[in-house]
């Protein structure tokens, strides 16, 4: 253990010392940071330019009542009071954009019909947000026909269907309407954490497959297995990756936390510091255990990058497996797919990680079946790379092809 | 002198093919012991097996004074060899001399001085990919023996050097065979290795051709040998006694004697009318001896094979 320990240390340092390397490390939550800083900025240019000012000629004064009501939807509509009269309006609403004028009197409320004028070009959502004024007129129209408080309430309590499928567990059925009065956020923080930490290390997974070909392309090999054992190698390896992913993990979350923090309202640390993160960062990094070794193992058979075969090529795509099911997983969190994906090893992280974010009642079973899976096949997928690594990386100049590797397993 | 290191009975085989047959020899601390023979022979082969980076299929390799391959106390260079090439030089001799547990103090210093004698002088800092081959064989020959090993194992040390960095290399072996430790080399180059080396191991396709000492092995397979400057017809050099064999080229001959020579004598004995410029005698190279059995060993085989 403590020869793999030297190995890694000198993983990271050359890495750290590697200029490629630090300004991947940089440039990636840079990159990530300034798309999405591109991308509000763009929004925020997009609802600029459909602020709508919108002009109430109010005689019966719900003028105060509606301002609120806009107030609290958030719509965004700059309200002002005018006195202009409705035949004045055409020659107002002339080479104007995104205005409207509302005309709300005695007339309006006893027969429900609002008269608004608006210009000739107006966003098409214009006319659904315009309902939004409807409760607070219909209340208004109501008392003005003298019903009594209660009468009212109930009169604009719009009626509900509660929907029940005879067989299926209704607590489920409540947990999702809990969730939707809950933050959502609550269970994705955690999840996109832990995500954020498997993206990382896989990334870092991948420079292992580089480190182990490149160990046979400078024919170092021999002269370092003089001093150390093929397993001693290849664990050294495995974990000088992994703190370097956790290194990019943390370089991302620096970035990003403040960014989010800023951004958003959302509780971002209060989410984090719950039990639930530990056991998403533990699927994260036994994922990350998992896609170590098999990197490892099929770097060690090929004498370079550039030269993968259809085979190795196959394989490094692996990790991004759990991406074709994200619509099903997310869609439908308990359905067939989501479970097979949980149970596939080498899909499980992944999808694992999606479902418990959507997820409100987790499936414990489920997880712990998981668990075992992802535990027992990374520990068998280190013995297999270690056979493999431990003939692959002294053979310099060619790439193993899969009859030889089947070799070595079976040796 | 203390036997350091034991290799008996060492069998291999890949695939169907015998590589390794019944190979036993011993390397002494101080001594310098060289595994001889052509490309092919089975020499990296055995050298890995001594490493454990292959594992014989029967046989023992005895470390004596230790249970296990005592790593930190072995240099190695292998045949295949190189080194990280976008590191620095003195970072990379220091992480090999840490993976050997080797204080990085001592290291340091120690890099600095062969750095020095290699003519690597004020080099430390620079990134290995700027150096020549010669210049990276170099580094990786200091980052073999940085660690003071006990036993140093080189793999062809001499390939692809110029004559300059031979003689440097050969030097600096001969000295740390001095200083008692304990070097098994292999080469084809069987001059180079006929300079240095104490005692030799000759192996042709997998099996022990010659083992002994550098001069037991001359005493008892190199005759020797006559070489005469001058213009001789060949019927005058056929009548001289005891002779095996001639080379003969207008104004040089090369003549191979019997076995039980006395050159004092035989020189006594040559005709006067001889035409002598220069006339030199000594015992045939380790070369000639091997290409003498190699071949002698095929011809064997040949006529085996026609009686079988």
């Amino acid at each position: 253990m403590r020869n793999a320990i030297k190995v890694a240390r000198w993983e990271m340092r050359r890495n750290l010392k590697n200029k490629t390397y630090l300004i991947g490390l940089f440039m990636t939550p840079a990159l990530i940071l300034l798309f999405g800083f591109l991308g509000s900025l763009m929004g925020e240019d997009a609802e600029n330019g459909s602020s709508t000012t919108v002009f109430i000629n109010d005689e019966v004064g719900v003028y105060d009542a509606l301002k609120e009501t806009i107030h609290t939807v958030e719509l965004d509509w700059d309200i002002q009071q005018t006195e202009l009269s409705q035949d004045e309006v055409n020659e107002a609403l002339e080479d104007t954009e995104d205005t409207a004028y509302i005309f709300i009197n005695q007339e309006a409320l006893s027969e429900g019909i609002v008269p608004v004028f608006t210009s000739d070009a107006i966003y098409d959502l214009f006319s659904t947000e315009l309902m939004v004024l409807e409760t607070p007129l219909k209340s208004i129209q109501m008392s003005k026909l003298g019903l009594t408080e209660e009468q009212l309430t109930k009169a604009t309590t719009p009626i509900v269907f509660s929907e029940e499928v005879a067989g299926e567990n209704t607590e489920a059925v409540d947990g999702k309407g809990a969730t939707l009065e809950e933050d959502p956020f609550k269970k994705a923080v955690p999840g996109i954490f832990a995500g954020i930490i498997l993206f990382s290390i896989v990334i870092a997974g991948m420079y292992i497959f580089q480190s182990a070909s490149q160990e046979k392309k400078d024919k170092i090999a021999e002269i370092i297995l003089s001093s150390v054992t093929p397993g001693e190698l290849m664990q050294g390896k495995i974990i000088g990756y992994f703190v370097l992913g956790l290194l990019q993990a943390v370089v991302l979350l620096a970035f990003a936390i403040p960014v989010a923090l800023w951004k958003t309202d959302i509780p971002i640390i209060e989410y984090l510091l719950v039990p639930e993160t530990l056991l998403l960062v533990l699927i994260a990094i036994i994922g990350y255990l998992l896609f170590a070794a098999l990197y490892v193992g099929i770097g060690a058979t090929m004498a370079d990058v550039s030269t993968a075969g259809n085979f190795q090529g196959l394989v490094l795509m692996l990790p991004f497996l759990p991406f074709i099911f994200a619509t099903s997983v997310f869609m439908n969190p308990t359905g067939m797919i989501a479970k097979i994906g949980t149970y596939f090893p080498f899909t499980s992280p992944g999808v694992l990680l999606m479902r418990l974010t959507v997820m409100e009642e987790w499936p414990w079973g489920e997880i712990a079946i998981a668990l075992v899976i992802l535990v027992v096949s990374t520990i068998i997928m280190m013995k297999l790379a270690g056979k493999i690594f431990k003939v692959g990386i002294l053979m310099y100049g060619k790439n193993a092809s899969l009859k030889e590797m089947w070799k070595w397993l079976r040796a | 002198m203390e036997t350091i290191l034991s290799v008996q009975g060492l069998e291999k085989s890949f695939k169907d093919k015998q590589v390794l047959k019944s190979i036993s020899f011993e390397v002494k601390q101080g001594e310098i012991m060289a595994i001889l023979g052509p490309n092919g022979a089975g020499k990296s082969t055995t050298i890995r097996n001594i490493m454990g980076i292959i594992y014989p299929d029967r046989g023992e390799v005895i470390f004596h004074q230790y249970k296990d391959i005592p790593r930190h106390k072995i240099g190695y260079l292998p045949e295949e060899r190189g080194l990280y090439k976008n590191v620095k030089v003195m970072d990379m001799l220091l992480y090999l001399a840490d993976l050997k547990d080797y204080p990085l103090k001592k290291a340091k210093e120690r890099a600095l001085a062969y750095l020095e004698k290699f003519d690597l002088k004020g080099k430390e800092n620079v990134n290995l990919e700027e150096l020549s081959k010669g210049m990276n064989q170099k580094v990786q020959f200091i980052s073999s023996i940085l660690h003071e090993p006990e036993l140093l194992i080189l793999d062809e040390p001499f390939s692809g050097l110029d004559p300059v960095s031979q003689d440097v290399f050969k030097d600096e072996i001969r000295h740390l065979a001095d200083q008692g430790t304990a070097i098994l080399l292999s080469s084809h180059q069987m001059n180079l290795v006929e300079e240095i080396c104490d005692r030799l191991f000759m192996i042709q396709q997998g099996e022990k051709v010659i083992y002994g000492s550098l001069d037991d092995v001359k005493t008892e397979y190199a005759n020797f040998k006559c070489t005469i400057r001058g213009h001789n017809d060949l019927t005058v050099l056929k009548q001289l006694p005891q002779v095996q064999r001639i080379d003969h080229q207008p104004d040089r001959a090369v003549l191979y004697l019997d076995h039980d020579v006395t050159p004092t004598l035989w020189l006594k004995n040559l005709p006067v009318e001889l035409h002598i410029q220069e006339l030199s005698i000594d015992r045939i190279s380790l070369h000639e001896i091997f290409v003498d059995i190699a071949n002698s060993n095929q011809s064997n085989e040949k006529v085996g094979e026609q009686h079988a």
